[in-house]
C-alpha cells in the first residue's frame, strides 16, 4: 500500500519532469482520439456505402460491336420493368422512363440485402430478361461516391501512425532522459531494502496516472476537437459528422497504457540491471 | 557470540586486480561498540558495503546470525535487520526528513502505527526540530542531513547498526549527543554497533577498536591520553 503513497508523493515531487511528459502524453493522445475517431466514422460509412451500393442493381443491353449503340440487342418494355419491379426481393425500385421509351439502363433495383442478387436476376430471366442484357452493380458511381471518403480515411490512418509512432519515440526519450535522476533514487530505495519489483510497481503507477489523466483530458479535448479537423479534411459533398463511441476510447486507452507500459519498461529495464551498490557509488 | 562475523574474506572491485583487503576474519559481537580506522582510501567503506548487505565478498563469506548474507534475502536483511549510515548519507535529497523516515519505515514493515509521531520523536532525539523535519532534505545543513540520516537508520530498531564517518559534519556537542544514542543503543539496549570513523571522540565509546592498513586489519589499544 505504501507502494501507491510514495508514487502519489512522488509524482507531486517531480512537477517538471511530470508535467512535461503529460503534456506530451495529453497531444498524443488527442491526436490519436481525431485521428482513430475519423477513421472509425470513414469506416463506417464506407460500410454503410458497400451495403448500399451492393443492394443497388442495374440492367443493361450487352454491346455486341465496338462504339456500337444498341443496335440489334433486344428490347425491354416499360412492361417489362414492371414486371421485374415486382418482386419479393425488392425494397424498391426507380424506374427510368424517357421520350416514351422504358430506359432499362437508367433504371435502378433496390435490393432488400446483397446477397438476393442471383435470385432476384433468376427471376428476371423467368420473366423475359434476355439473355444479351446484362445485371449489374454501378462500380464507377461507387468509386465516386467512396473516393473521398477513403481519402479521408487514408489521411487518418497516416496521421494516427505518425502520432503514436512519434508519441512512442517521445516518451522513450523523456524516459530515458529522467533515467539518471531516477537512478539514484531507485538506488536509495534499494539500499533501504525495498524489492525490485515494489520498484516498478512503484515506476508504474506513476506513469499509469499521468497517463490517466492525461488520457480523461486528452479524450475531451480529441472529441472536441474532432469535428472540425474533419470538417477541414473532407472534400465530399455534405458535411460529415464524427462522434467518439466507447470503442474507441477503449482502444486509445489501451494504447495509452500500453504506451505508458513500454515507457516504464524501458526505464525499467535500464534501472534493475544495475546493483544499488553501483548506482550509489556512481552517484557519491 | 558474535552476531555478525566475516571469514577469510578478500575482496576486490570488479575489473581491478588489487585486493582491496585479504584473508579477513573479523567477529562483531551484540552489546558492543565497534570502530574503524583507516586512511583515506584504506577500504573501510568496501568493508561496510559487504556488512551492510550492499555487496558480497570475492572469497570467504560475511554471516549474520550464522546465515551466509550472500545466500540469504539481502533486500530483507538492509530492510529489517540492519540500520546502515551511508558516508553519502543516501536520502531522497526530494522529499522531507519525514518521508524519506516514514518511506523507510514502510519498506522495513515497522507495525508502529503512527509512524510519524514515531519519526518526530526520534529527530527529536538527535536535535531536528519539527519544522525542520518537513524541510526538503536539500533545505538542510550537511550536519542537519547527517543526523536525519541517523534517524533514518534507527527508525526500524535494528539489531545491527552499521554507520560512515557518521560525525563527520557535526560539532561537538552535538556528536557528543550522537554519540551517547550509539553508545546508549550498544550498552543499554545490547544492538551491535560498528562505526568508521576518523575521530578521536567516536573512539572513546567503543568497546574494539580497529584499524584498516594496507588490506590487513589490526585491533588496536586505546590511547590512554
Ligand atoms: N567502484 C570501485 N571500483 C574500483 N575501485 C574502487 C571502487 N570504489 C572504491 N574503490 C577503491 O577502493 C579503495 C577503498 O575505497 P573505500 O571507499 O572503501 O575507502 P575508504 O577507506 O572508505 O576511504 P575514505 O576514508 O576516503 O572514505 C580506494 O582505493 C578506492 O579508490
Ligand atoms: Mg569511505
Amino acid at each position: 500500500m505504501y507502494v501507491f503513497e510514495h508514487a502519489l508523493l512522488n509524482l507531486g515531487k517531480n512537477k517538471g519532469r511530470n508535467i512535461l511528459l503529460g503534456i506530451m502524453l495529453f497531444a498524443v493522445i488527442a491526436s490519436a482520439v481525431i485521428a482513430l475517431s475519423i477513421f472509425n466514422a470513414t469506416d463506417s460509412i464506407i460500410e454503410n456505402a458497400r451495403i448500399e451500393f451492393n443492394t443497388m442493381i442495374q440492367i443493361r443491353p450487352q454491346r455486341r460491336q465496338m462504339g456500337g449503340n444498341d443496335n440489334g440487342a433486344s428490347t425491354v418494355t416499360l412492361e417489362d420493368l414492371h414486371r421485374f419491379a415486382d418482386s419479393d426481393y425488392l425494397s424498391g425500385v426507380q424506374i427510368g422512363v424517357g421520350g416514351g421509351f422504358a430506359r432499362g439502363n437508367e433504371t435502378v433495383f433496390y435490393l432488400r440485402s446483397p446477397e438476393l442478387l442471383y435470385a432476384f436476376e433468376a427471376e428476371m430471366r423467368e420473366k423475359g430478361l434476355p439473355d444479351d442484357w446484362a445485371v449489374f452493380r454501378d462500380e464507377s458511381s461507387y468509386r465516386r461516391m467512396i473516393a473521398p471518403i477513403e481519402n479521408l480515411q487514408d489521411i487518418s490512418l497516416t496521421f494516427l501512425i505518425v502520432v503514436m509512432l512519434f508519441g512512442a519515440a517521445i516518451m522513450i526519450l523523456l524516459s530515458v532522459i529522467a533515467i539518471r535522476e531516477r537512478k539514484y533514487e531507485i538506488g536509495v530505495l534499494r539500499a533501504m531494502g525495498m524489492k525490485k519489483n515494489k520498484v516498478v510497481l512503484c515506476l508504474w503507477v506513476e506513469t499509469i496516472v499521468i497517463t490517466f489523466v492525461c488520457f480523461v483530458f486528452g479524450i475531451i479535448v480529441g472529441t472536441v476537437l474532432s469535428n472540425p479537423v474533419a470538417g477541414a479534411l473532407w472534400t465530399g459533398e455534405g458535411q460529415i459528422n464524427i462522434a467518439l463511441n466507447g470503442i474507441t476510447a477503449l482502444q486509445i486507452l489501451g494504447a495509452s497504457l500500453l504506451l505508458a507500459t513500454i515507457t516504464g519498461a524501458v526505464s525499467v529495464s535500464r534501472i534493475t540491471k544495475y546493483e544499488p551498490i553501483k548506482i550509489l557509488m556512481e552517484r557519491n | 557470540m558474535s552476531t555478525l562475523a566475516l571469514q577469510n574474506v578478500t575482496y576486490k572491485y570488479e575489473g581491478s586486480s588489487k585486493n582491496i583487503f585479504k584473508d579477513v576474519n573479523m567477529d562483531f559481537e551484540k552489546g558492543k561498540v565497534y570502530t574503524i580506522v583507516g586512511k583515506s582510501g584504506a577500504g573501510k567503506s568496501t568493508l561496510l558495503n559487504l556488512l551492510a548487505g550492499l555487496d558480497t565478498a570475492t572469497e570467504g563469506s560475511v554471516t549474520y546470525e550464522n546465515e551466509n548474507l550472500a545466500e540469504m534475502n539481502r533486500n530483507r536483511y538492509r530492510a529489517k535487520n540492519a540500520g546502515i549510515i551511508f558516508q553519502g548519507l543516501n536520502l531522497l535529497t526530494n522529499a522531507t526528513a519525514i518521508d524519506n523516515i516514514v518511506l523507510s519505515m514502510n519498506i522495513s514493515g515497522v507495525s508502529e502505527r503512527n509512524k510519524k509521531a514515531k519519526t518526530y520523536s526520534l529527530l527529536e532525539k538527535v536535535g531536528i526540530s519539527k519544522e525542520k523535519a518537513t524541510r526538503k532534505i536539500l533545505k538542510l545543513s550537511g550536519g542537519e542531513q547527517q543526523r536525519v540520516a541517523i534517524a533514518r537508520a534507527l527508525a526500524h530498531d535494528p539489531e545491527l547498526i552499521v554507520a560512515d564517518e557518521p560525525t563527520g559534519n557535526l560539532d561537538k556537542q552535538t556528536e557528543d549527543s550522537i554519540l551517547k544514542i550509539f553508545s546508549s543503543l550498544a550498552h543499554d539496549e545490547g544492538k551491535c554497533v560498528i562505526i568508521v570513523t576518523h575521530s578521536k571522540k567516536v573512539t572513546n565509546i567503543a568497546d574494539e577498536m580497529w584499524g584498516l592498513d594496507k588490506g590487513v586489519f589490526r585491533q588496536m589499544t586505546k590511547d590512554k591520553k
